[in-house]
Parts: structure tokens; sequence; C-alpha cells
């Protein structure tokens, strides 16, 4: 069993992730857009279209138009997840001694890593619990939630959960051999999971969470580009330029039923 | 709503799918629409179902039905989409939200797919700009193709299909209204100010909406006035009386079919530059949707209020005394890019502009739009036009509401009527041009 968590399972995640992902996307980018569903005030230049679009990732600019309420929990929560994902690459790879590219000691860098890794933590693990909260306490809401929403909510708590408690007791989790199992998986040289049962939950459920995300409403984070990039496209311009006469979307885009 | 029967869907060339075959034919059109537009299938998977949409929508706030919210609304298609074109509905049902297809939720679709204005205010508030009113557009296209379609937009159909516009006005009918509007600015102005119709080697193509020549006369003798001033050669095509495209509304065919009519009388009458009037749908679906249906256009094409606008400092104005608030249609300010020229028209016009809240791109739809005119639905739309109303009641006292779209113009005032706001003028922008319009003798 542990080999198969160990040394296959995270294999197949990942494929199942970056294969599906892809696949997503390529059906969705197959399909034409034969009118233009520009949403103004659209920007005019390439540039413009990809900082409208960054900075609506970076500020969820549309929720915080919206409610407030609901902006910053999701915003804490996409803002939690980010600074997780990133201190886990760097805080293995450094052995929590990336602080001290900053000058901090080696021991000053493990605190803070572990700071901010705790703070991060906690406002994911609330975040969550106010989103979960939210689904149940709003009317409407209650009523357009299915059990897959729940579902998703409750899987991300579980990945947060089982990681703070590494974090919080005084389990003894060895960073090392975690990071030189670690390096087994992507160097391809898999080698045996290290015997912590609270380490395979926590890895195991990362993997099934990679193997679910190209199948659920998790495929927003691509949906959200792709749809971004339809809604802000440039209006088209009249009398159509001759350089676009031969366009795709001549071809294809009458194309109706 | 009344529907349409079999025998006058045939007179528009549709065909009515009999019940049994209604649900396996709607997939089978969905199967299709969903590779040939990604809109469909982006907007379909990409929903977190956050709630969001709710508190912005006006059709759910002034019905207060569950199923007019607009995540909600998607949720009728998407359920379904689930469970037929995605892997995890099929295996999963209703644990992830797949539902199969049946008669029930085709009713749900009529009902409440006929209950969003397609304002896209939804999208405007959406994190990732999900619209519903293209789920909308799509929803309808396919009930269509079933043979589903309110009465009255057959109808519409209908008169398209016979005479180029919504209120099947014949040429001969044009050509009186146009002479009778003609001496009526003789009377005012003691000028010879021309409504040409079907005039060959214009420069200008005029496309008014046809209830400038019935109900909003106003508008019209706005225009003219303005092209009389400017000294430019135009016409309106008698082919194309009609800026609206009621296809966009609930069949891309029609809509197909439609635009074609402009592109030809562009061509037969030799013009270089197309003016759409004053009609929101009809102008979305003149900038947008032309180059999709029907491939290049090769003529320069603007709307009534930016040519105005663009030709401001060549007109003479006698401000009016007036204080004027203006609603922004929706298919101008969040679909179709036009958003100061009409207030810098009415500042040209009138003394005071007050703008009511919210405004521009972030306005609520009158509830008329998406063609929600129909008279035996006029509970639902009074429902639809609450937001409106107090959005008007909230700025105060005013002389002229400005509403320059023609279903907004056939929408609000019946939902004033019923509130008791009828203090005020309403009418288009270009009514104010033709209203504070001086004229060099």
């Amino acid at each position: 069993m542990l080999f198969f968590l160990g040394q296959i399972f995270p294999y197949i995640a990942i494929i199942v992730f970056l294969t599906g992902m892809t696949w997503r996307v390529l059906i969705w980018l197959k399909a034409p857009v034969p009118f233009q569903l520009t949403l103004f005030p659209a920007p005019q230049t390439f540039a413009g279209r990809v900082r409208v679009i960054g900075w609506e990732i970076l500020s969820f600019k549309s929720l915080w138009r919206g409610d407030r309420t609901l902006w910053l929990w999701a915003w804490l929560m996409h803002g939690s997840l980010v600074l997780i994902i990133g201190g886990h690459i760097v805080g293995i790879y450094t052995l929590t001694r990336q602080f001290t590219l900053i000058g901090l000691s080696p021991a000053a860098s493990s605190a803070w890593s572990a700071g901010f890794g705790i703070a991060a933590g906690i406002i994911c693990f609330l975040s969550l619990m106010v989103l979960f909260y939210r689904r149940t306490a709003i009317t409407e809401l209650k009523r357009l939630s299915d059990p897959v929403d729940y579902f998703d909510l409750l899987l991300l708590l579980a990945i947060v959960i089982s990681g703070m408690h590494m974090r919080l007791t005084s389990l003894n989790i060895d960073l090392p051999a975690i990071r030189f199992y670690l390096a087994g998986i992507l160097t391809l040289h898999p080698i045996p999971i290290p015997r912590t049962w609270i380490f395979v939950s926590h890895f195991t459920l990362v993997n099934i969470l990679l193997l679910y995300f190209p199948f659920s409403k998790l495929v927003h984070a691509a949906g959200f580009v792709v749809n971004r990039a339809m809604v802000t496209e440039k209006p088209p311009i009249y009398p159509t330029p001759a350089s676009r006469v031969g366009e795709a979307r001549f071809k294809q885009g009458g194309r109706i039923e | 709503m009344y529907v349409a029967k079999p025998a006058e869907l045939e007179a528009i060339g549709l065909t009515y799918s009999s019940e049994s075959a209604q649900t396996n034919r709607a997939l089978k059109i969905m199967s299709e629409l969903r590779t040939s537009m990604r809109s469909l299938m982006v907007m379909l998977e990409t929903c977190v179902k956050c709630g969001n949409c709710a508190q912005q929508c006006h059709s759910y706030l002034g019905t207060e039905d569950y199923n007019n919210f607009p995540a909600a609304r998607a949720e009728l298609m998407r359920r379904i989409y689930k469970k037929h074109f995605t892997w995890s509905g099929r295996i999963f049902g209703s644990f992830v939200g797949a539902e199969e297809f049946d008669e029930e939720t085709l009713g749900k679709w009529l009902t409440y797919f006929y209950q969003c204005n397609e304002c896209r205010r939804c999208a405007r508030f959406c994190p990732f700009g999900i619209d519903t009113a293209e789920i909308t557009i799509m929803a309808r296209h396919i009930l269509s193709e079933l043979g589903i379609l309110p009465r009255f937009m057959q109808g519409i159909a209908l008169n398209m299909q016979k005479t180029g516009n919504n209120m099947g006005i014949p040429q001969p009918a044009t050509l009186d209204s146009a002479q009778f509007m003609e001496d009526e600015m003789r009377e005012e102005t003691g000028l010879d100010i021309k409504i040409p119709i079907d005039k060959p080697n214009s420069d200008i193509l005029y496309i008014p909406s046809s209830a400038d020549f019935f109900t909003n006369v106003d508008t019209m003798l706005g225009v003219a006035k303005m092209f009389h001033v400017l000294g430019v050669n135009w016409t309106i095509p008698s082919t194309v009386l009609e800026a609206a495209n009621f296809g966009l509304l609930f069949n891309l065919q029609v809509m197909r079919t439609h635009n074609l009519r402009l592109k030809q009388a562009a061509k037969d009458l030799g013009a270089k530059l197309v003016v759409q009037g004053e009609c929101g749908h009809g102008w979305r679906a003149a900038k947008m949707y032309t180059e999709g249906c029907n491939g290049a256009f090769p003529f320069e094409l603007v709307h009534v209020l930016e040519y105005c606008a663009a030709h401001l400092d060549r007109l003479r104005f006698k401000r009016l005394p007036w204080r004027v608030t203006l609603h922004d249609p929706c298919n101008y300010s969040r679909a179709g890019g036009i958003v100061e020229q009409p207030r810098k028209i009415i500042r040209a016009c009138v003394e005071e502009l007050v703008e009511m809240t919210p405004n521009r791109e972030d306005n609520f739809c009158c509830g008329g739009g998406s063609g929600i005119l129909m008279d035996e639905m006029m509970d639902i739309r009074l429902k639809l036009g609450r937001k409106k109303v107090e959005q008007i009641q909230a700025v105060g006292d005013i002389d002229y509401l400005a509403i320059p779209c023609s279903i907004c113009k056939a929408q609000i005032p019946a939902v004033m009527k019923h509130y008791g706001l009828e203090k005020f003028e309403m009418g288009g922008v270009m009514d104010l041009v033709g209203k504070a319009m001086v004229f060099d003798q």
C-alpha cells in the first residue's frame, strides 16, 4: 500500500492533472469564438488586455465591486493558498533556510518560515470555513449548492488540517527526509515514502486533489483566463481591414447550429 | 406568455418538434453549439457558484424568484450539460449537480430564459466574466429550433421576413410617414428638411428603429434635423427600416438573415457609412455580430450618438431649461461601448444632466431588454422594471428622462405609469437634439 501511495500514485496524479488540464483547455480553445463578446469598457491593446486580466487575478476586482465580505474571504483563501504553495516549494527546497538569502541567520529563517506557514495555514483554514458556512447560511446559495460544492471545500480543509497538524503538534517531521523523498519523485527515481502517517495522509490528499482537479469546478483556475480573454477581446473595426478577411472567424464563425 | 402555434412557426421557417422528440433534439443542438461556440462551453464549465451575481440582477431582485438568480438560471442548462457532456456528470450524477433533461426543465427554460433581459450586468460582477446573457441567447436559440417560441417573437419574425422591419411597415407607408414628418418639420422650422427614402448614391445609410416612424417620431426628427444641418447626402433603406435585430433574441439564423439585409442595402444604395439609430440590442447585433454572421463588412459603421457627438461642434443649440437624467441602455454601455457620447450630447442640449446611481457600465436594465415586451407579460415586466424605478426616483425631480433605445422607450413609460411617475417627458437623446437645435436661416 505504501509502495502504491508513495511511488506510483503521485505519478498517476500528476500525469492526470497535467494531461487533464491541457485537454480541457485545448478543447475550449478548439471551439471558435464566432462573435466578439466584448464586455465594455474593454482594453484596446494586447498589453492592456494582459493588464486588465492580471489585475483582476490579483485583486478580485469584480467581487470587490459586488460583495465585499465574499471578496475578503475569497481573496484571503486564494492568497493564503498561493503563499502556502510558494512556501512549500522554497521551504522544502532550502529546508526553511530561504530567508538567509535576505541576511537572516538559519535559525531565524526557520522561525520566519514557520511563522508565515502557520499564519497562512490559519487564514486558509478560517477562510475555507467561512466559505463553507456562507454556502449553508445564504438561502439562495444553499439551494444552488450541490454536494460536490461542499466536497471541494472539505477536501481542501482536510489538506490544510493535515498540513497544520504537522506544523502545530510536536510530531517529529523529518524535513530532510521528506525533501529527499520528493527529490526522488521529481527526478523519476522514487524512493520509499517516509513512514509518518500524517505526512502520508497529507501527501495522498494532495495527490487526490490533483487527480480530481481537471474534472471538477476547480478548473475555474483555467476557465478564468480563457473566459476573461474572451470578454476582453477588441471589438471589430469597420470597414473590415483587408488583413482580416481571411481570418478563421469568417470561415467558421457563420456556422450556426 | 403566449407560444407560437406550429403553423405560425412554419411561416417563419421554423419547425415544431413533437414533444417526445424535443429533449433529444435539444441535446443534439446543444452538442453542436458547444463545439461551435467557445463561450457556451467555458461559461458552463467555469462557474464556482459563489453567488455574487444574485444581488446584481434586477430580474432576481424584482421577481424574488430563485430561478431568476443568474447562476440558478444558467444552472437550468448547466445541470443538463453536465449530465451529457462531462465525465463527472455522467459518473457521479446528482452529487455533482448533473440532471436528466425532462419536459419539466424544458418548461422552466421557456419561462426563465424569457425572464432574463440579457443585460450582461451579472457578467460585470462575475469574477470570471461569465455572461448569463450568452447562456440565455443559446437557450432561446435551442428553444426556437425546437419550435418553442413566444408568439410575440414569431410576429416580429414574420414582419421582418415580409418587410425587413419589426412593425411590418411596407414601403408605401414608409414614404407616407416620411412625408408627414417632413411636413411637420416644415411647419415647425420653415425649412425644407428631407427624410430621403431609398435614395440611390447616398453617402450615408441611416438605419432607424421602425418604431421611430410611428411611436418615437421625435427621435427621427432629431436625426433628420442633424443630417440637414450637416448637409450630408443620406438615406433610409425601406428594405431595412430596422436597427433592431430580434434574431439575436431568439434565433441566431434569423439574426444572420436580418444582418445580411444591412449589408445588402448598403451595397445597393452605394453608401460608405452606415449609421445605426437608437436601438440597444440592434447596435450590439450590428457592431459585434456582423463580422461573425456574414463575414467582412466593407462599410464604416457607427452609432447615431457616436456620429452626433463627433459632429457636435458643427451644430448649434439653445439649451433647454431642463434637468435631465440618462438611462444607459445595457447594450450601449456594457455591450456596445457607448457611454460618454450621449452625455456629451445631452450637456450640449439641456442645462443640467444629473446621473442616476449606478450608471454607465453598472447601470440596471429597464426590464424590457431582450424583447420582453409582450403585453401578456406585463406583471413580470413591472417586476423587472422595479429596480429602474427606484433608481429614477432617487434622482429627484427631473423634466426629462433620456432613454435612447427603442425597447427602453417601450418598457419604461409603461412601468412609470404603473408606479405613478409621469411628471416628466421620456424619449431618446436625438429627440433632445431636435428640440434644442437652432438653424441658421
